[in-house]
């Protein structure tokens, strides 16, 4: 197994960005990883991007900080911009196509695109639940995650409308499949 | 032969504890509860205001009170009315309101008031900025006060958990020394989310290496004792002869006097009793300094953790690279220094701090180097960067703002 899993999350103030760290970081806790989350605020948030930084391993965490993602999740293009060139060769960008409107050509990851805003408002008639898609999304790409657990995860950190949390989830799950 | 060692590190876990997802300031507070503290007085301040609102949730559930006060000075007053007053007691803060401690804290060295004091660093000077992580109270935890003629008690944690043990070992040393110990913490602990073991059985505590000392109250007469000894129970006013707490020098009985010999008694009490016993406070963590590296980088606090993987990776990379982590800052841990080597000191600040007691500790003939950012960590990679140079006995070239000077 890898040594650590790196998975940065970013975009702007108010879209749920340490909130998606949280539950990621709370599904590895759940899964008895050792997890470190930073979480970007301050002027930071009023500058253009809030970042999460998620690191999950089986051993104690040295560094926090994401240097190597293997998940990228660009939720606006200025974060997009901001932290593609961290990308090693094996990493993941997910982005949303709603705030990420160019991708660069020259970059050697994966690239996949899960339109999670608008996935969400056709199938719930609101953007609330881009989230849990794009934690369905996450759950399958990065290997180290139980899809279940993350399930857990996203119902024990946000209290309310389970049912299309997990619908939600499971959407973002068959959309990258 | 182990590469790694760590003299008593606190904060061992085991897999059956209870585990969270939580920050430093919860691990903080859980811990001191767990300690025994009774009363927290402050007032908030970003990045430890958590510490105060989950303080103001617990405390009232064990019988224990929160009280917000006005400013610092009048918090750290109040903590040390409520240990004078029989209980144990905390407060935590950040630089800003750390610095109007400055006056409280000296009466509760002079007067050896057990307390616990929390200082979650952010970037300086004043105000400066409050979600990001800074170190510039290194010096300032030292000489906390005016006026010299006494040491401190500073511990650093490096993580959530360690924060967590590190927070009740500072109530164990402030009793069994007498007199408030710092908690020199950062932004990215105590607002750093990291999963967290709670002991919940004597069993798990036990394990975990956790010590905890009861609070005490010294029957009298002799409250100043002039000696080194420690577990001399504090003064508790109302119990016993109701010695005077005042900011003047003490007789032994505790009255006010302006002789110089009572000075220099109370002063050789105040300096000794933490110097003659510094093995009880020491802890540190190294790494390959068994192998006599010609490179070892020092850091604590949350860069240490970055400092860390990179020096692993040099070291698998064949370098000669080891590392000290002070985990108590002071007394300072020369003894760690034993050495000639080149250090480098990695801090987050820009005038450089504990580089300078690097040097002193440093054997004739080393070279001692700083690397500094403030605001942020520094990266794997850009550690990388420096250590080459300094292997290859380069000089370390200026990096915009980032400089060697100091």
């Amino acid at each position: 197994m890898k040594e650590r899993t790196e998975i940065l999350a970013s975009g702007f103030g108010g879209q749920g960005v340490v909130r998606l760290g949280q539950i990621i970081g709370e599904a590895g806790v759940r899964q008895g990883l050792h997890v470190t989350m930073l979480k970007s605020h301050g002027t930071e948030m009023r500058g253009g991007y809030v970042r999460s930084q998620v690191v999950l391993s089986k051993d104690a965490i040295d560094s926090p900080i994401c240097e190597s993602p293997d998940c990228f999740i660009a939720l606006s293009g200025a974060a997009y911009g901001q932290f593609r060139h961290l990308m090693p060769k094996y990493g993941i960008i997910l982005y949303d196509p709603a705030f990420v409107e160019e991708i660069s050509q020259s970059l050697d990851c994966l690239q996949k695109a899960i339109p999670a805003k608008e996935l969400s408002s056709k199938n719930f008639g609101s953007p609330l639940f881009a989230n849990s898609l794009v934690l369905g999304a996450v759950a399958r790409l990065v290997g180290i995650l139980d899809k279940d657990i993350v399930v857990e995860s996203i119902l024990r950190v946000m209290p309310k409308f389970h049912d299309e949390n997990r619908r939600a989830f499971q959407i973002g799950y068959d959309y990258v499949g | 032969m182990t590469a790694e060692t760590q003299r008593d590190k606190p904060g061992k876990t085991d897999e059956t504890m209870k585990r969270y997802l939580e920050t430093g300031n919860f691990a903080v507070a859980q811990a001191a509860v767990m300690a025994g503290c009774r009363a927290f007085c402050g007032y908030p301040i970003t990045p430890a205001t958590e510490i105060a609102e989950a303080m103001s949730k617990l405390l009232p559930r064990v019988g224990g009170y929160y009280v917000q006060a006005e400013d610092e000075t009048a918090a750290m007053h109040l903590a040390i009315g409520a240990s004078l007053g029989g209980m144990k007691s905390m407060t935590a803060t950040s630089g800003p309101g750390f610095i109007l401690y400055a006056d409280p804290y000296g009466w509760a060295i002079g007067c050896e008031v057990p307390l616990v004091v929390l200082n979650a660093q952010r970037v300086g000077p004043v105000s400066g900025i409050t979600g990001a992580p800074g170190q510039g109270e290194f010096y300032l935890s030292r000489y906390v006060t005016q006026g010299g003629n006494f040491e401190t008690i500073v511990l650093a944690p490096g993580t959530a958990q360690e924060a967590f043990a590190l927070t009740i070992e500072a109530f164990y040393l402030s009793e069994r020394f007498r007199t408030p110990v710092t908690i020199l913490a950062d932004q990215l602990i105590t607002d750093g989310w990291e999963d967290l073991s709670i002991p919940e059985t004597e069993e798990e505590k036990r394990l975990m290496g956790l010590k905890f000392f009861e609070r005490r109250a010294h029957p009298g007469p002799k409250f100043y004792p002039p000696t080194d000894e420690i577990d001399v129970p504090p003064v508790v006013l109302g119990m016993g002869a109701g010695a005077l707490c005042s900011d003047w020098t003490p007789t032994e009985e505790g009255y006010d006097i302006e002789t110089v010999e009572a000075q220099h008694k109370h002063a050789y009490r105040l300096i000794y009793k933490i110097r003659n016993h510094k093995d009880i406070i020491m802890r540190s963590e190294t790494l390959f300094l068994d192998e006599e590296p010609d490179l070892v980088v020092v850091a604590y606090g949350t860069p240490s953790r970055v400092v860390k993987t990179a020096v692993k990776r040099a070291h698998e990379r064949g370098q000669s690279i080891g590392m000290i982590r002070p985990i108590s800052l002071w007394p300072f841990p020369e003894e760690l220094f034993k050495s000639r080597a080149t250090y480098l000191s990695v801090e987050l600040n820009y005038d450089g701090q504990m580089v300078r007691e690097i040097q002193r500790a440093a054997p004739c003939g080393s070279e001692v180097h700083f690397f500094g950012k403030c605001g942020e960590l520094p990266t794997v990679s850009e550690l990388q960067e420096v250590f080459d140079k300094l292997l290859k006995g380069e000089p370390l070239q200026r990096r915009g703002w980032e400089t060697e000077a100091w």
